[in-house]
Formats: C-alpha cells, sequence, structure tokens
C-alpha cells in the first residue's frame, strides 16, 4: 500500500492544491447554497444583517430571500437575480471604498478574493436560497456506485469509498486480526479480549467468524456499560448536586436504567420517549418514570442569597438546552436572551421549548439532592429484605395480639398505655411499643414479643430510608404561564407564549398533544430532520472519533458540513427503518470494511487528510481515560464486572475533596471488591470530579464531544497512581503463577500479550526482556525496595512468588500498560 | 509539525537496542530523538508566531485574585463624607435603579456606613491606604491603584468569570490560557499557567473555587491552568510508586521512548511524538516540582518576610512565595486565588483576619520581586470580582455584625511592576464611593489592558470557534494608557 501512495504522491498534490476550490463546487456545477454561501453570508454578514432584529443595521437582512432578492433589475433589492453586476451586495463587497466596503472594515471580518468569486457566481445563478441541509427532510439515499466493486461490505463502504475514488485516493489495507479484535473489543465492551479469545477468533475458520464475534459482543452486558458513559456525559449525570454545599444525590438507579436499556436494545425512539415523557404514559410504570430522571440531573444551586425562582428558571433552561444539544443537536442557549445570530431560531422558539419543561412542580427552592417530585427505586436485596421484615413484623404482631389479653391487667396499666392499647396493633409505632415493653413486668414472654417487634420495625424503617429516591419528572396540576424572558432574566417577563416547536421545523402533532409527551413523540417522529441524524453522527463519532458532521452539538448554520451528507442521510434512514435499533447500526458500521482498515497512515495521507474524515484508513485515537482505568483492571484480572449499584470511592488521593470543600466533604474510600468495579460506577461529586481521570466531561452541563488532550498529568497518573501499580502487580503475580518455570523472555510475552494482545515483534520482546533482567538484578540487591513494590494496593501479596521477580515483572507490566498503543485503540 | 520521514530510517534497531541497554539519560535520548527526526525541535513552549504584536512591558502576570469582593470603602478609597453621614440614608439619586443581590433588593433608605478602620495618606504618592493594611501602605509608593473599576455582575462566580473570562457564563477560556495559548512560556519543565488556591482561616465564607476560573474553554485544553493543590502534593500523581526509584523509572522511560518511537515509525501517527515529549516534561515534573516547593534554600529573612504562615502549604502566604518561585522558573501566568472576602456580617470581626492573611504576604511578594529585579517585567494584580456596598447590611446597634453587601458599581484594585506607573492612583468615585464618576475602567478595559503590558492586542489575540472569532474582552474594551509607565 505504501508503494501505492508513492506512486500517486504527484497527483496527490495535485488534487490537494486545488482541494479548496474543488470541494465546494465544480467546473459545471452550481454554487450550493446551503453548503457554501449559507455560511459564508452566515459568518460574515447575519451579525447585522441577520435574523436578530435588535442588532439588524439598515433594516437589512440577507437571511430571508424575499427581503434579499429580486428578480426586477430596477427594484432597490440588495441583489438582484441573474446580474452580479447591478447587485448591491456585489458592489459593496468589491468596494475598496472603506465607507462602502462590507463587511466594514472594522468589524474584524473580511471577505476573501475567492468568497467574492463565490457570491458573484450565486447571483449570477440566480441567488437561489435553500433550507439548511439538516433541516431538510431525512430521505433515503442511493448508494454509489464504486469503481472497486470489490472493496465494499456493506453500503456504508460504498459511500466511503465513492469519496475516496473522487479523490483518487485508496482505502487502506485490512488491519492485522489482533488489532482489529482488540479494537473491536474495547468499542463494544470498552475492555480488550482475553488472549485466548483473541485466538479463538483468529483460529476461527468460518466466514461469518467476524460478524458472529460482533453479535457476541453486542449481547455482552459490558456493552450497556460502554455505551452508558457517553449517554451519561450528555445527560449530565452525577452523584452530587454541584455548586455550594455540593449535596449527595441518589440518581445511581436512572444510570442503571440507562444500562440496562441499552443490553435490552430498547429502540431508541422509546429510550426518548420514557427518558423525556415517561410519567406521562398512559400506563406509566415505575419503571418510566425512573427513566424521566434524565431531565433531573442538572445541577442544584443551594447558595444562599439566591432567589427560588431563579433557580428554577435556571433548571427549566437547563432541561430545555439539553433535550435540544441531544436529541436536535441545536446549541439553543444563545437564545434565551437574544435572537440567533445565525440560525434560524428566535427568542420566542426558545421560550417555546422552554415551556413544555416548565410545568414542572420543582419551585427552586432547598438544596437537597432529592428534591421532590422522587421516586423510591428499592434494589433487589432491598425488596426482599423488606418482605423479610413484613413478614416476621406481621408473625409478631399476630403473635403480641393473641396475647395481650392474657399477659396484660388492665387496671396495672397507666393512662398513656390504655390509650396505646386501644390502637389497632398493626398501627402502633415503634414508640408506643417501647412504652408497653413494661406494662407486664412479670411476663417476660410478652416483653420479648414485644421487643422483638419493635426491633423488627426499627430495623424495616432503617432500610426503607435507605432506598434511594430518584429525582423523576412530573408536571404540576395547573398550567404555569411561560413567557419570553428580556435576556434570560427570570423575573424580565415579556411577551406571552405556548408550548410549541421552532418554526422551522415540521410542526407538533395535535394528536400527541402540547406537553412533554408530545414533545418527546415529536422528536422521534420520522418527519423530524434532525433526530435521526444526530443519533447516528454521534454513533459514528463514537466508532471514528469524529463525525460525519464535525460539531456534533451543532447542526445549525454554524456548525460544519458533513463530510459525507449521503452517508448520513442513509444511516439516519437505516435507523428509521430498522425501529430506532441502535445495536443494528453499530453492528453495520463495526462490520463494515471501512472500519476493519489498519490504522497506519502515510505521510501523504497525513498531509491530505490530517484529520482522517475521509477514513482511508482506520482509526488510532487514545482510549478515555476511564476505558484505560478498566482495562487495567481486566487485564490483571482485578475486574469485579458486577453491573449496578450504588457509587464506589476507589482509590484517591487524599486531601482532593477536603482541599476543594474546605473540609466540608470527607473522602472516605472504599475497600475490598468495591476498589475494582467498572469506572462508571465510581463516585461523581460534581464540584471536584474523580481525579484518576483525564478529558472527561465536567458532568456539570450536557457534553457530547470529549476533547482528547495529550498533557504532562495524564502521564503521570498512568505511572503513578496506586490504581494502575496494584493492577501491574495483579498481572505480574497472575503470570508468575501461571508459569512458574517460564523464562524471563516467556514472562515478557505473556505480560505484552495479556495487556496488547498481539505477539510482540522480536525488538520489543528484546527491549523489555533486556529491562526484565536488568530491573531483577536491580531488585535481587535491593530487596527492601522489591518488597514495597510488591505492597502496593491493597491486594495482598502472594508469598509463594519470588519476590524480587514479581518487582521487576510488576515494573515492566508499568511499562507495557504506559506504551501508546496499550492507551490507545489501534 | 516537522516530521521528516526521510529522517526517520535513521533509527535503526541496533540503536534502539544499545539505548535501553545502557540506561540512556534523558538528554542523550531527547538529542537521539531529535536527531532522528523522531521529535521535533519545536514544542508547545512556544506560543503563536505573530506575537507578541509589540514591545512587551512584562513577560509574566501574577494575579492575586481575592475572591468574595474586598470592601473598596474600607480598604482604599477614603471617603470623609461617609464617616460624616454614617448612620444616615442614602440619598435616593445614588441608588435609584441599580440592581443589587437578592440580599439587599431595593438600597433605597438603607444606611450609610462610615469606614471601620481610619484612612492616611502613606509614602511620597500620598495614596491614601486604611489602617486595615499595613504592609501594603508602606509600598504604596509602588503600586497603580485603580480606583473605578465597575463591572456588570452582582454575583460571585459570573462576576469572577466574567473578571478571568470576559464571559459571566462558564465556557470562555480565562487570562491565563489566553496567555498560554497566544505566548507559550520559558519554562522547560512547569506547565504555563498555574493556579493556587487559599482560603481565609475561621472564614464563614463558603465560596468554591470552580475549574472555569483557570478554564481554557474552547482553546484546547492544554492551555487550562493546572491547579496545584493546596495540601500533600501540589500536583498528583507526582511522586513515583513505592518500588520504583528514579533509576527504574528511567528504564521505563526509555523503553517507553524506544518502543513508542518503534510505533511512530510504523503508524506515523503525530500524537505518539506528543506523548513521548509529555512523558518525558511529567518525568522532569516529578524533580522540578519538588524542587519548586523546597523552600529550604530560601532565607530566613525572605522567609520573614511573608509571614509565619510561609511554610504552611495552602496558605496564602505559601502561595505568594511559590508564585515568585515559579516566575522565576519561568511560568507565564501565576493566577493564586483567596477566599474569604464576602463580609456580608463580619466587618469588624473577620475583615481583620482576611487583611491579616493577604496584607503581609502581598506586600512581600512584590518587594521580594523587586529586591530581586524580576518586578520589572512581572506584573502583580490584586483586586476582587467587584466591592461592596457603601451603605450598612445589618443593624447600625450591632456593631458586631455589621456587613456591607456586593456591589459592582465600584471597586479598587492595585497593579505592581511590568509596564505600570508605580505611585499613581486612577480613577474617581463619587463621596459615597457608590458610582465611578471620573475615569472609569470596565473589566473588559482591564483585560484589554493586562494583555496590552504584555504586548498583545486584544482586538488581535482571536480563535475561531463555532462560527465566529472570540477574544478576552469579547467586542469591548480598551486600553487604560494613563496608567502605562
Amino acid at each position: 500500500m505504501i508503494r501505492v501512495f508513492g506512486q500517486l504522491s504527484l497527483l496527490f498534490t495535485v488534487v490537494f492544491c486545488n482541494l479548496g476550490f474543488s470541494a465546494e463546487t465544480t467546473a459545471n456545477e452550481e454554487v450550493a447554497f446551503d453548503r457554501v454561501i449559507l455560511p459564508l453570508l452566515a459568518d460574515k454578514c447575519f451579525r447585522c444583517h441577520g435574523p436578530d432584529e435588535a442588532s439588524r443595521e439598515a433594516d437589512l437582512r440577507l437571511d430571508v430571500r424575499e427581503e434579499a432578492v429580486s428578480e426586477d433589475p430596477d427594484s432597490a433589492a440588495t441583489i438582484i437575480a441573474f446580474d452580479a453586476d447591478a447587485s448591491e451586495l456585489i458592489r459593496r463587497i468589491e468596494s475598496d471604498d472603506a465607507d462602502e466596503q462590507m463587511p466594514p472594515p472594522d468589524s474584524n471580518l473580511s471577505l476573501s478574493d475567492h468568497e467574492r468569486g463565490l457570491l458573484r457566481q450565486w447571483v449570477n445563478e440566480g441567488a437561489p436560497y435553500a433550507q439548511l441541509w439538516s433541516f431538510r427532510a431525512i430521505e433515503r439515499p442511493e448508494v454509489p456506485k464504486t469503481s472497486r466493486r470489490s472493496w465494499p461490505r456493506n453500503p456504508i463502504d460504498s459511500f466511503i469509498l465513492s469519496e475516496l475514488e473522487q479523490r483518487q485516493w485508496q482505502p487502506a489495507a485490512p488491519a492485522d486480526s489482533y488489532r482489529l479484535v482488540r479494537r473491536l473489543y474495547l468499542d463494544l465492551t470498552g475492555l480488550p479480549p482475553r488472549p485466548a479469545e483473541a485466538d479463538a477468533f483468529i483460529q476461527d475458520s468460518s466466514p461469518q467468524a467476524y460478524e458472529q464475534l460482533v453479535d457476541r459482543l453486542l449481547s455482552s452486558p459490558a456493552f450497556g456499560e460502554r455505551m452508558a458513559w457517553n449517554w451519561l456525559d450528555a445527560a449530565r449525570y452525577a452523584d452530587s448536586n454541584g455548586y455550594q454545599g455540593d449535596q449527595d444525590r441518589t440518581m445511581w438507579p436512572w444510570r442503571d436504567w440507562v444500562v440496562q436499556s441499552f443490553n435490552n436494545n430498547l429502540p431508541f425512539n422509546q429510550f426518548t420517549i420514557q427518558q423525556l415523557a415517561g410519567d406521562l404514559l398512559p400506563q406509566a410504570t415505575d419503571d418510566h418514570r425512573l427513566a424521566t430522571g434524565f431531565s433531573r440531573n442538572h445541577m442544584i444551586n443551594g447558595e444562599g442569597g439566591r432567589i427560588a425562582e431563579e433557580n428554577r428558571v435556571d433548571y427549566v433552561m437547563d432541561m430545555t438546552e439539553t433535550m435540544g444539544t441531544v436529541w436536535l443537536g441545536l446549541t439553543l442557549n444563545c437564545c434565551r436572551c437574544h435572537d440567533h445570530k445565525f440560525d434560524p431560531l428566535s427568542r420566542k422558539d426558545y421560550y417555546s421549548l422552554f415551556a413544555f419543561f416548565n410545568q414542572t412542580p420543582v419551585d427552586g427552592n432547598g438544596r437537597s439532592g432529592q428534591t421532590e417530585p422522587t421516586l423510591r427505586v428499592p434494589t433487589r436485596a432491598q425488596n426482599r429484605i423488606l418482605s423479610g421484615f413484613e413478614e416476621q413484623i406481621f408473625e409478631l404482631q399476630s403473635k403480641v395480639e393473641e396475647i395481650e389479653p392474657v399477659s396484660l391487667s388492665a387496671n396495672a396499666l397507666n393512662e398513656e398505655q390504655q390509650k396505646i392499647l386501644e390502637k389497632p396493633i398493626r398501627e402502633r409505632s415503634q414508640d408506643d411499643l417501647s412504652k408497653l415493653r413494661d406494662a407486664s413486668p412479670e411476663d417476660s414472654d410478652y416483653k420479648n414479643q414485644i421487643e422483638k417487634l419493635r426491633e423488627n420495625l426499627a430495623n424495616r424503617d432503617r432500610v426503607r430510608s435507605s432506598i434511594p429516591k430518584v429525582m423523576v419528572m412530573r408536571d404540576r396540576g395547573e398550567t404555569r404561564t411561560t413567557f419570553i424572558l428580556n435576556k434570560g432574566l427570570y423575573n424580565d417577563r415579556q411577551d406571552e407564549v405556548l408550548a410549541s416547536i421552532p418554526e422551522q421545523l415540521p410542526a407538533l402533532s395535535e394528536a400527541d398533544g402540547k406537553n412533554r409527551l408530545g414533545l418527546a413523540k415529536w422528536i422521534v417522529n420520522r418527519s423530524n430532520p434532525l433526530t435521526a441524524r444526530v443519533i447516528s453522527n454521534r454513533i459514528w463519532a463514537d466508532v471514528f472519533t469524529t463525525g460525519i458532521v464535525k460539531t456534533a452539538e451543532d447542526f445549525g448554520t454554524q456548525g460544519e458540513r458533513p463530510t459525507h451528507p449521503e452517508l448520513l442521510d442513509w444511516l439516519a434512514s437505516e435507523l428509521h427503518s430498522s425501529n430506532w435499533d441502535i445495536k443494528h447500526l453499530y453492528r453495520l458500521i463495526l462490520t463494515s470494511e471501512t472500519y476493519r482498515q489498519s490504522s497506519k497512515s502515510t505521510l501523504e495521507q497525513r498531509e491530505l487528510d490530517p484529520e482522517n474524515r475521509y477514513l482511508s484508513r482506520g482509526v488510532r485515537r487514545r482510549l478515555p481515560s476511564w476505558m484505560i482505568r478498566d482495562q487495567a483492571l481486566f487485564v490483571s484480572g482485578l475486574l469485579v464486572p458486577n453491573l449496578g449499584g450504588p457509587p464506589i470511592n476507589t482509590y484517591q488521593p487524599s486531601g482532593v475533596w477536603e482541599d476543594a470543600t474546605f473540609g466540608r466533604k470527607s473522602y472516605q474510600r472504599d475497600a475490598g471488591e468495591k476498589l475494582y468495579r467498572r469506572s462508571l460506577y465510581t463516585f461523581w461529586r460534581r464540584i471536584i470530579a474523580p481525579t484518576m481521570f483525564f478529558d472527561t466531561a465536567s458532568r456539570q452541563v450536557c457534553t457530547v464531544t470529549n476533547s482528547i488532550t495529550n498533557t504532562p498529568l495524564h502521564a503521570l497518573t498512568t505511572l503513578n497512581d496506586i490504581t494502575y501499580i496494584e493492577a501491574a502487580r495483579a498481572l505480574a503475580t497472575r503470570i508468575l503463577l501461571d508459569q512458574p518455570e517460564a523464562t524471563s523472555q516467556q514472562n515478557i510475552e505473556a505480560a505484552f500479550r495479556r495487556i496488547l494482545i498481539r505477539h510482540p515483534n522480536p525488538t520489543e520482546t528484546e527491549v523489555l526482556t533486556n529491562s526484565f533482567d536488568r530491573l531483577l538484578e536491580r531488585y535481587r540487591m535491593d530487596q527492601e525496595l522489591a518488597s514495597k513494590l510488591i505492597q502496593v494496593g491493597e491486594l495482598p501479596t502472594d508469598s509463594t512468588v519470588d519476590p524480587q521477580k514479581l518487582a521487576a515483572l510488576t515494573s515492566v507490566c508499568n511499562t507495557i500498560m504506559n506504551l501508546d498503543e496499550a492507551l490507545c485503540k489501534e | 509539525m516537522s516530521w521528516d520521514p526521510t529522517l526517520q530510517n535513521h533509527l535503526t534497531r541496533r540503536e534502539l537496542l544499545g539505548r535501553a541497554g545502557t540506561g540512556l539519560g534523558t538528554a542523550a535520548l531527547a538529542w537521539l530523538l531529535q536527531r532522528d527526526g523522531v521529535l521535533s525541535a519545536e514544542d508547545s513552549r512556544y506560543g503563536l508566531p505573530d506575537l507578541p504584536h509589540f514591545a512587551p512591558k512584562a513577560k509574566n502576570v501574577i494575579y492575586l485574585f481575592q475572591n468574595g469582593a474586598p470592601t473598596h470603602v474600607d480598604l482604599f478609597d477614603y471617603k470623609p463624607e461617609l464617616a460624616n453621614r454614617h448612620g444616615q440614608a442614602v440619598p435616593n439619586e445614588f441608588v435609584d435603579g441599580k440592581r443589587f443581590s437578592t440580599m439587599t433588593g431595593k438600597a433605597n433608605g438603607k444606611l450609610l456606613l462610615g469606614a471601620v478602620e481610619p484612612f492616611h495618606q502613606r509614602g511620597g504618592s500620598g495614596a491614601w491606604v486604611s489602617n486595615f493594611l499595613p504592609y501594603t501602605a508602606s509600598m504604596a509608593d509602588d503600586l497603580c491603584f485603580i480606583k473605578g473599576m465597575h463591572t456588570d455582575a452582582v454575583n460571585h462566580a459570573p462576576a469572577i468569570s466574567l473578571l478571568l473570562s470576559g464571559a459571566q457564563l462558564p465556557g470562555r477560556p480565562t487570562l491565563g490560557a489566553w496567555l498560554s495559548y497566544g505566548l507559550g512560556s520559558e519554562s522547560e519543565s512547569l506547565p504555563k499557567f498555574v493556579v493556587m488556591t487559599s482560603v481565609s482561616k475561621g472564614t464563614s465564607c463558603g465560596q468554591i473555587f470552580y475549574d472555569f476560573y483557570w478554564g481554557s474553554g474552547f482553546l484546547p485544553s492544554r492551555y487550562q491552568g493546572v491547579k496545584f493543590r493546596g495540601s500533600g502534593q501540589p500536583v498528583l500523581y507526582l511522586e513515583d510508586p513505592d518500588g520504583i526509584d528514579r533509576s527504574i523509572r528511567r528504564t521505563q522511560l526509555d523503553d517507553l521512548a524506544a518502543l513508542n518511537s518503534l510505533k511512530l515509525k510504523e503508524f506515523g501517527d503525530p500524537e505518539i511524538e506528543t506523548r513521548i515529549s509529555q512523558y518525558e516534561m511529567a518525568f522532569r515534573m516529578q524533580s522540578s516540582v519538588p524542587e519548586l516547593t523546597d523552600f529550604s534554600q530560601e532565607s530566613a529573612s525572605t522567609l520573614e518576610r511573608y509571614g509565619r504562615d510561609v511554610t504552611q502549604p495552602g496558605t496564602f502566604a505559601y502561595n505568594c512565595l511559590m508564585a515568585r518561585r515559579l516566575v522565576e522558573r519561568g511560568v507565564r501566568c501565576v493566577q493564586l486565588m483567596h477566599a474569604g472576602w464576602d463580609q456580608h456580617n463580619s466587618l469588624t470581626t473577620e475583615l481583620y483576619n482576611q487583611c491579616r492573611d493577604t496584607d503581609q504576604a502581598s506586600t512581600a511578594l512584590v518587594q521580594d520581586l523587586k529586591a530581586r529585579g524580576l518586578l520589572d517585567d512581572t506584573l502583580v494584580v490584586w483586586g476582587g470580582e467587584f466591592g461592596r456596598t457603601p451603605f450598612l447590611q445589618g443593624d447600625l446597634n450591632n456593631r458586631p455584625r455589621w456587613g456591607r453587601d456586593h456591589h459592582p458599581y465600584a471597586f479598587t484594585i492595585w497593579m505592581a511592576g511590568g509596564g505600570v506607573k508605580p505611585g499613581f492612583s486612577y480613577g474617581q468615585t463619587d463621596e459615597f464611593g457608590m458610582n465611578v464618576v471620573d475615569e472609569k475602567v470596565h473589566v473588559h478595559d482591564l483585560q484589554a489592558t493586562l494583555l496590552h503590558l504584555l504586548g498583545i492586542d486584544h482586538e488581535k489575540l482571536t480563535y475561531r470557534f463555532q462560527g465566529r472569532y472570540y477574544r478576552l474582552t469579547d467586542v469591548h474594551g480598551s486600553v487604560v494608557t494613563p496608567v502605562l509607565a
């Protein structure tokens, strides 16, 4: 393949030089309005001549064709269709006179000659306007024909190859099987394979082996955990409120609902409806109500001096904006205060969406992390324990009822005790029972039974109060009127608005109703052009790092245009026609030849397409930090793969919470199994996120794109954090126990394979084996040093293993876990 | 990235093995990697090529941020009329139509409150400074006071965010991030932008240091401030684990460099190159940070100058000395944040502690920098997010609970060093210190001025994000030229 590129390099240079122009328009093609002209107008003109009435200059708006264009050469319109020379717009942008020139010289905006040429060409072509691409209905495009017929495995490949062929680029060779299988496991489960699993796959010669593996991984419970992380980022899930005080909350049953829903492959339309409006479904179950915790994951501000209504408005804005970003790919927050400078969304549109969420009974008071409305969500264990107590309580109550008339003589009782006895046994409180305990001093049996009953009631109540309460959605009885708020200020009300959908988008169905349920159904209605595109794009970005639309959070005018618009629409229509089957979409993408490409790149490839947007090679990128931790736990055999449950506090350097909260929150590290749960279950304190992760969303507001940076602090974490040293030690221990007679080289190979799955090449083996031998020598000379290393972490040290050998191998495992390849999927 | 593929082949297997076998040192390794074109000579230490826009007056900034808003009328802005009319209602024309915090609500009828401590004129410049701040008063001739500061926000977090990032809502790059992005840094072994926080002892104020106060917003996150912790290790995970010493760690890093270089040759991913250099930076920080925090070479007189707390991590005094040590080592921007200035009901109690905890160390820092010749190219800024109301919050008869509420309409900050006029005072408020009447300086003007002192035209340092160009001063701000030296 390298040779092919070498031969073509001259050609590439030519293509590359022309790329700036050819990507936008080809010789005989009209200039595309939505891809070329609209971004230009939005960027350079709309700030003063766009949808925002308040900042509009000279009463000119260019975002509406009727206002800007006329076919009549004698009209006063700024643009005369088909006649650039007669158009004021062209005269102004081409003017050298500082007083006339557009954009004005002091605006910091300017047009290049090329851009001026495009506008001139567009006007001469009649200045046609078209709807923003993302607002157009989704239609299933034709799968393109490619000249290399043998390469595509499924339509995704045809779309990708077609773009490559247009550029005269070649796709890459397939990745080698070991790398591919590791990549696949990480993408679907967030965990690497075991070497034996990889070997089994590689030895499986059936033509369906790969597809079968994909299906097996899709049905693994780890799939739901893998999917949940990104959804939690988008849903700004955390285990505390944020802000001052940062009270804890118990939203984790909602997190478990998300994991379960991904694992059950709940169709995405149901997934959506239940989370946004499960409480309003006709036969709403507790599970549906639990799902609505989604909207309640926002921060709660308990600062003193805050006005409740101001808080309440903040919360409703957060609900509205989160919905906008997650499902519609629209950045709504600008419209809080002003009409959107660039997108055709107005303040009225914003507050009309706000109105759907504005019916919450939450009033903004208080700082509790269990602010009503809430749902009690007992675990199965809690339910079992509770019913055990109830059974015993029932029995004891019957027994007491039976013996009471015999045990107690009425005249020995005081007035208070008499009163209690008048109550039916099942209505007596613990307090009542304490008062009766000594009513019959001679009858020890009565006393015992009463005491037992009281204890059982106490225990039951203790379990009951430990049941997590999840904040959920409900609409209050009386409709709250919604107003446009001037500059987003809670108390500066302007015009009244009704719940409705932005005018530029298809209307709400009357039958669905003008409430959250109607909104949720509208979101997943197939006439909605945004949802399926936005979701397909995020799934694409999850696999390939960058979405087909790079700005996953912004499908508006200012967002980037899709690199492969037809592919995006094809995926979106596939999501529709599969009844919103998320696993189906992953299966399609992961079984494509595009996905299976090698991630090796040449200089030419990187120069032509540094971000690999056209996928002429496979993806190579650093794993999210939570996955790096999960991988370390998994390869060392430490991982405790239990699903769900309350969040846990794993290893964290001391003083971090205390420092951030002025000592108000002290970190209580968990012990035993809890140290080895998947990262998903780590307690997320909103004001001071867990320190072992990096490049994560803050979980303060909705986040759908994560940065991947590369800093020395990350290196310090994976080199020095106890988690990683303990994992290296556990892995080394296992290897030495598994193969007590092995040579240095065999030990190294075993460690390498556990972490990187593939076999090391001779250089890798040699470098690492040399180090191992030297380290062993070193630890033999300094046995105290060795014994320190093999005691890092809680895991007991295996006394049957040679301590210096263990230390040397631990160091090498620590090295291998920090190799770039281990930190990346490749 | 300057990565010449023809050079790659120079890194032979034998070299790699030889290197692994001999435990090659950092310098030699870096030299080898660089010679082989594996590590580019250029790294992220450098800023933008067109910067600075003009000759800078200052190279570094130390921002001594006083969270919670120090009371200007008790510390710097001397208003005898306030004392004369102590206890009288504030005239309506001073507060009509103004927004105050929800604690005050409508300000009409509130009682004026004279300064708690007397003021005196100080030094040759005759600047008025309160008895609350005897140390600061002693260096009045080194300071440039801006008494006409005003802001838009009335609550802490939005006001701090506005001052440090140019916007009330979180999500924009902060001053330090812009400077790191634009100018890079001279330090090879420390981050470009370091943040340290502290809180006054025994304060009842519970303000939180949000990480967006030093965030990089939409700039790449390598420009965000690195927050050193206030206790224990200043940088997390800095110590080698038990049982791995420096030489073993060096072996590990040599192996990582060797094997990652092979990987780079095979896959060509430029992130691998960055990874190698960041691991080396991590290794250097493991030495440079402990050296940075080791005060044993500081003279007794220096330590004494900063005050008793200087050896206690987490105190403002400790952080001030760290700030000097950081800029000495080439760190571009040091942002100290000290909480506890929110005297709603503690002007006669906690304000004394607050001043005691900051006055001496702030002064020591400026004087220490001056003595070492560092003040010429280091700009020190001291101030909060707004001022405090000249009228009383609380009951006039209950002196121990006197307080002042948030006041965005006027406040004072001071600057020292790096190109500002010493012994100078700029801006006038009215007779009560309520509103700025002359030489107004909005926070955006302050930002423009700070950037100017560092050789940056605030209108030209921009970053394109979501379709528009952003800058620290948003679409506002002009340089306050009268304060420039």
